[in-house]
Formats: C-alpha cells, structure tokens, sequence
C-alpha cells in the first residue's frame, strides 16, 4: 500500500538533501579560497595546502534552518497528498526540522543518510510499534475477549472473517460473537463467513441487544475452553451519542481484552477526528487498517497512529481471507525509505 | 456537517475584514489558510493549488465592483471559484430510467441503492432494485430487507455467482417497471476483472445513469479511483455518503472534478428516508457559512404544512412547551435536530452537545408525557407543580423522573434559542437571515 508515498517521500528527500548540499557548498569554497592567499604569499610546501583541504573535510558544518525550509515545505505537501493529516504532518515536520537543524554534519558524510535518517525517525516515532496478536494471546488468559469497533462500512466484518482465518491457522481455536444486529444482512454475511473458515458463530436475531449475543458469545467460550473471543459490532458514526453509549455498555458486559479500533486506509483528514472520539469514548488497544491494497498511500497508517498513540496490529490488503499481514512498523519505515538508495 | 470546513473558512476570511485596499500580503495569506483549509477538508491538493491560484489571480487583477468593499470582492470570487469545482447540479429526472451504482467497497451503496428507490418511490415511480453483489455474503440479504420495509420489489439470487446473468434476468422481471436501480459489488480501480464486470454490466444494463458512490470520508484517493471508473464507464454523477460523521466530503468535490459531472444525492444517516438532493449553490454557501436556507426549506415543505412550527416565534424566545412538542412532531418527521441545525444560517454558532442527544424514542416518550397535560400546562409549564407532575407521570404511564427529564430539556433548548437571539445581535430574524443570504450570490 505504501507504494505512493514511497515515491513521493523519495522525491521530497532527494530536494531536501540538494538543498542542504547546496548550501553547504559555498561556505566551504569560501574557506577554502581563504587560507589560499596565505599560500600565494609565501610560497610554502604543497602539504600546507594539502593540510588546509584535510582540515576543511573534516570539519563539521551546521544546517541552518533557512536551509531546509523550503524542502521541507515539499516534503509537507507530500504528506498531505499521501492523506496524512495536517496536524500529523505539521507534527512530522516538526520532528525533521528538529533534528536537522543545528545538526553538525561532516562534509565527507553523505547528505543523503542524514536527512534519511531524520526522516526515518520522524516516521518510527509517529508509527510507534507493531502489535504481536499472536504474542499476546499466548501470555494472557483465555479466552482472550478482542471487540472490533469502527465506523460504518470500514470494513469489521470481514476483519473478523480474516483475522480469525488467521489465528486459527496459528493453531487456536476461535468463536466469533455477530454483534451486529443493525444492519440489514449482517448477521448472514459474518455466519457465511464463519461457515467458510469452519469457525463456530454465536448469533441472535437482527435487531437484538448485541450485549447479550457478546456475553453469550463470552460464555460459550468459557464453556468450550475457546482460546479467543472475536466480538463484530454494527459500525457507528463517533457523533451519534446513543449508538457509542451502546457499545460503551458492551464493552461493560463482555469486557474485552482488547478493543481493536478498524478503519480504513483510504480515509482522508477524518481518520484522525473519529479515531480519536472513539479512543475518548471506547478506548482503542489496537488499530487495524482495511482496503490497504486500494493503491492508497498509507497516510491514514502514519495519521491515526500518531492521533491515538495506539500500535497498528494488520493491514487488510484484500477480499480473501489471507489478505491480511501483522503490520511492523520497522519494516514499512525501511521499505519506505531505506535499501535501494 | 462541514463545519469544521466552514470554520477555517471563515476565520482566514476574517483576515480581510479589515483591509481597506486589496493587499498582496493579505491575499497570500487567505490563500494559504484556504488551501490548508481545503487540504484538511480532503480536496484533491493539485485541485486546491490551481484553485488558490485561480483566486489569487482575480483577487489581484480584478477591480472590485463599485460599493463592496474589499472582503466582499473576494468573498465573491472565492464563491464563484468554489461553484465551479463542485461543477453543476446532476438533473434528477421523473422518467424511466436505469441506474447503475459504482464504488468502493463499504462505501455505502447498498444502503443508498435503497435510499434511492424510496426517493423514487415517494415521488410516485414504479420502481425495482436488482442485487449484482454476488461475492459479499449477506449482500442480497441486506438489500432485500431494506426492499422488504418500504415495499419494493428486490430480483437477486442469493446463491447466485455469475452478476451479468442475474442482471440480464432481472431486467427482463423488471421491464414493467419505470427505474430500475442495479445494486453492484464494491470494488477498487486496481482490481482489473472487477473493472471488467462493471464495464459489462454497463453495456448489458444500457444505464441512462451511472452513478458513483463515495463515503464524505474518502481522501486523496477519490481523485485516482474517480478517474478509472469515469474511464471504465463513464461516471455522470456522484452521490456523497455518510455525511452524518465528521468527514467533510473533499474527496466527493475531487471526484466531481475528475469525472466532470455533478453531485446528484446526498446521504447522511442510517434510515432510507435520509437521502437529500445535492445543491451546490446552497453547499457552497454552507461552506462559507452562510447557511443553506434552500435546502432546508425543500425538506420542511415536504414533511409539514408552513403553520405547524412558527420558527419565527420560537427564534424570538416565545417557546411554549406546545411548540416543543410541535416541533418534535415535525423534527420527527425530519430527520435529527443536528441535522436540522447543520442547514440553518448560524454561522459557526457552537450548540450545547446536549441539545442534540435526544434521541427518536426519547422523542416519543416526550410526546406521550406531553400528551397528558393540560392545555395551560402547555402554554406555561412554570404551573407544573410536584403534585401535577405526579398526576402527568401517572397519567403518562411514565416516571416522575422522566417528566422532569423532560421539563430539563425544556428549559435547555428554551435557553438554546434565547441564545441564539442573543448572538445575532437581538434582531434575530429568518426573513433578514435569508435575504442576506441571497444577496450574497
């Protein structure tokens, strides 16, 4: 999914580093020049001139922040253009800014790794750590409760499809609760998946409290000796004040383990606005992020992180069932910007 | 809805307020707060770049008319600017017709699919929807409930995998009738075989319209995926959803743009009944914050007769508990009082969060509680002593508590209004708000 912003965020460092490149240049051929006339004078060995370059390639020169501002000015409107947010980008930018200017670098030091390395941290800050599912579901106790929630039409449902196609082939046994029981079709379309991948579902009519389909849910994996609870729930808008009181009572009823925030990766500057209302309302442990594969550029990834603070879990990169991958946050920042430099 | 939008608008307008000449310096900087405010807003940046400049420009080199005054000159070419991104209004035509619906996946167009059949049927159209999703389980399901509620005919085949026949079939079941709307699977620009599908469906169907769906939410991704469905086949409208959230519906004008036709329906809420007709005259000036009277007025003349809710009174303050319950009967029948609020000019006026958490069933329960007071309770309800509240509890089948509940929300949205008197500099009134509006055009 990455694959936009790679480009642009190659483009944005190439400007950023002839920029500073350039504006080191001078000073140095000024230096340079300098001691030069002394040379002319007296007409002293070559190794004094020798000595003086020595010295001048060695020595450390500062960038400015008139240096880099333009670039860095590029490199904002490509953040925008990859849809991450604005206070995200102004955030991001903030951080490069920082950690470039003042920096003493060395003229023999490639430009490149320095503005590559500023970007890299910027980016690992904001996208913080991954989240290892699997990890956590070995170290805590079953059944491990994990509560999807999100916005209408982000995908959920088929997220609780993949992610439990995923733990089962991990080796542990799953039941998927089908909380929602709004939305006309739903409680078919998460059965049709569970009758798919062989998992076993615990469903009430459409128009039940979906509090008491999760706590069945929970019971039965209590009884069954299930390692994981997958709870769906109806999609909701953040502004609709009954719908989260609604889920604020499921999540006192079945008291998940995990509340995993789902949006979507096309999502513009709203991402950030509704993952935060719903961190405020619900709590979010974990994000994961649909319709990756929709050529998007990933900024909705870079956004919501840095909004909540929240590590990414997985990426849904497709319509079948192994369309998902466990997102690491080291791995994205190196494919962006890293290797094939 | 677009407030935030609006807001950030109208604060980089303010700058100009009080220049007397046009300055560079202060163009420039309106420019730069309105394409921030237009990139956080989800507009396709390289349509906000030529945008700004395009404003730049005029702003600069055009003389202002006699009599207005810096910041309306430029307020003006703003408007105009911003009237040509949304492009013209999509004609919605009583006529039969097919429509074929395209998107993203969970972009909403099952949902709308129904919104829209309503639309036409409330019009009075013979109408039928056929359900082309054949991949996403319970697909046909959702639609059919929704069918099912308001009494349209749904052809699909649950088991069904092959959509081109499913179509072809349920054209021929459905020849009888004046709009058929076809339903298709959510699919994305790169996935090329789904591209394929709707290319043919398109050529099977010989849809007078195709119409595009795109969630508020979507962002700099509308213009890409915009553009590869106008190049499949041939986008000439595009209806915005979910604009009940927060999402400001850039990515819908970046769609607009690139397929070059118009916004034709906009949808903004779970019921089939929350479906408005795109105005970009009355879009525009809500996102300027001038409040889209025009709208508004298509919807209360389509639920009420004019003397059912005397806005006039209630905006001067005389607020009765009978206008209360007038207004939630009509309220009701409208859609949810934020929505309500959204429409009406009241500039980036912010309203106390609970006046709007009333929910539909609390509604009802309001009016069966004001049902069983007497006439003079409702004209004044400070009469309302513990010993009647008790006997309109009783009488209400209700608690004590909720009819205090009520008297609470009473009082609130009695404040609410005085408030907004007060805001408006004492002299609130519709008929001055709305020539203000149209003389801004």
């Amino acid at each position: 999914m990455f694959g936009g912003l790679k480009e642009r965020l190659r483009a944005a460092r190439e400007r950023l580093g002839t920029s500073i490149g350039e504006t080191v240049k001078p000073p140095a051929a000024l230096e340079s020049a300098a001691p030069e006339i002394p040379a002319a004078v007296t007409p002293a060995s070559p190794s004094l001139v020798d000595k003086v370059k020595l010295l001048i390639i060695d020595r450390e020169l500062v960038v400015s922040d008139k240096d880099v501002s333009d670039a860095l000015s590029v490199l904002e409107m490509t953040l925008l253009e990859s849809d991450v947010a604005l206070p995200t980008s102004d955030a991001i930018i903030a951080h490069v800014r920082k950690s470039l200017v003042g920096k003493h670098r060395k003229i023999g030091e490639s430009v490149d790794a320095l503005v590559v390395r500023a970007l890299k941290n910027a980016l690992l800050a904001v996208l913080g750590t991954g989240f290892d599912l699997t990890e956590y579901i070995k170290t805590h106790e079953h059944p491990v409760k994990i509560l999807f929630t999100g916005v209408n039409g982000t995908g959920k449902t088929t997220t609780v499809a993949k992610v439990g196609s995923y733990l089962k082939k991990q080796g542990f046994s799953v039941v998927i609760g089908a909380g929602d029981t709004f939305r006309a079709g739903a409680i078919e379309q998460i059965d049709v998946h569970a009758q798919r991948l062989g998992i076993k579902i615990i469903q009430h009519q459409a128009g039940a409290d979906p509090s008491a389909v999760l706590f069945d849910t929970v019971q039965y994996a209590i009884s069954h000796k299930i390692d994981v609870v997958l709870a769906d729930t109806a999609g909701r808008f953040h502004t609709k004040a009954n719908l989260m009181s609604q889920l604020g009572k499921i999540k006192r009823v079945m008291n998940p383990d995990l509340v995993v925030y789902v949006d979507e990766a096309v999502a513009g500057n709203d991402a950030v606005v509704r993952a935060a209302e719903f961190e405020r309302t619900i709590g979010a442990d974990a994000v994961v992020l649909t319709k990756a594969d929709m050529d998007s550029r990933g900024g909705a990834a870079i956004s919501i992180a840095h909004t909540i603070k929240k590590p990414l879990m997985f990426l849904g990169t497709g319509q079948s069932y192994d369309d998902i991958i466990p997102f690491s946050p080291q791995q994205v920042v190196e494919e962006l910007l890293g290797g094939d430099t | 809805m677009l407030d935030s939008l609006s807001a950030s608008l109208k604060d980089a307008l303010k700058k100009l307020a009080g220049k007397t000449v046009v300055d560079r310096a202060a163009v420039d900087e309106l420019t730069k707060d309105l394409q921030r405010a237009l990139i956080s807003s989800d507009v396709n940046v390289k349509l906000v770049i030529d945008l700004s400049k395009a404003i730049r420009t005029r702003s600069l080199e055009e003389e202002p008319p006699k009599g207005t005054n810096v910041r309306e000159h430029v307020l003006r070419i703003v408007y105009q600017e911003l009237v040509r991104l949304v492009w013209a209004s999509t004609d919605v035509k009583l006529e039969p017709q097919t429509i074929l619906m395209a998107g993203l996946q969970g972009s909403g167009k099952t949902t709308t699919t129904a919104k829209i059949a309503r639309f036409f049927q409330k019009k009075g159209m013979k109408v039928g929807v056929i359900c082309a999703d054949t991949f996403r389980p319970g697909a046909y399901d959702q639609l059919s409930t929704l069918c099912q509620k308001i009494n349209i005919p749904c052809i699909g085949d649950p088991k069904g995998t092959d959509a081109r026949k499913i179509v072809k079939e349920g054209l021929v079941t459905t020849k009888d009738l004046e709009v058929v709307i076809v339903d298709t699977q959510g699919r994305h620009a790169l996935e090329a075989d789904l591209i394929q599908e709707i290319i043919d469906l398109n050529a099977i169907t010989k849809a007078t319209h195709r119409w595009l769906v795109i969630d508020a939410a979507l962002g700099q991704q509308a213009s890409e995926q915009a553009r590869r469905f106008h190049e499949a086949i041939g986008i000439d409208g595009v209806i915005i959803t979910k604009m009940d959230g927060t999402a400001k519906g850039g990515g819908a004008l970046s769609a607009v743009a690139e397929t070059k036709s118009g916004i034709v329906f906009v949808g903004a809420g779970e019921t089939v009944e929350n479906l408005e007709r795109f105005d970009p005259d009355g879009f525009i000036s809500r996102l300027l914050g001038m409040g889209d009277m025009h709208a508004l007025m298509e919807r209360a003349g389509e639920v009420m007769t004019g003397e059912e809710v005397d806005v006039n009174a209630m905006m001067k303050g005389k607020f009765s508990l009978r206008d209360m319950y007038k207004q939630l009967e009509a309220l009701n029948k409208m859609g949810p009082l934020k929505q309500i609020m959204s429409m009406l000019p009241m500039g980036n006026m912010k309203l106390p969060d609970g006046v709007y958490d009333v929910t539909t069933t609390k509604m009802v329960r309001y009016r069966i509680i004001m049902d069983s007071m007497t006439d003079a309770e409702l004209d004044d309800p400070s009469l309302i002593t513990s010993s009647r509240l008790q006997r309109i509890a009783r009488g209400a089948g209700a608690s004590p508590e909720e009819v205090r509940e009520l008297l609470k929300y009473y009082k609130m949205m009695q404040r609410t209004l005085k408030g907004l008197r007060g805001a408006t500099g004492g002299k609130f009134n519709m008929q001055r708000m709305m020539k203000r509006f149209t003389g801004s055009q």
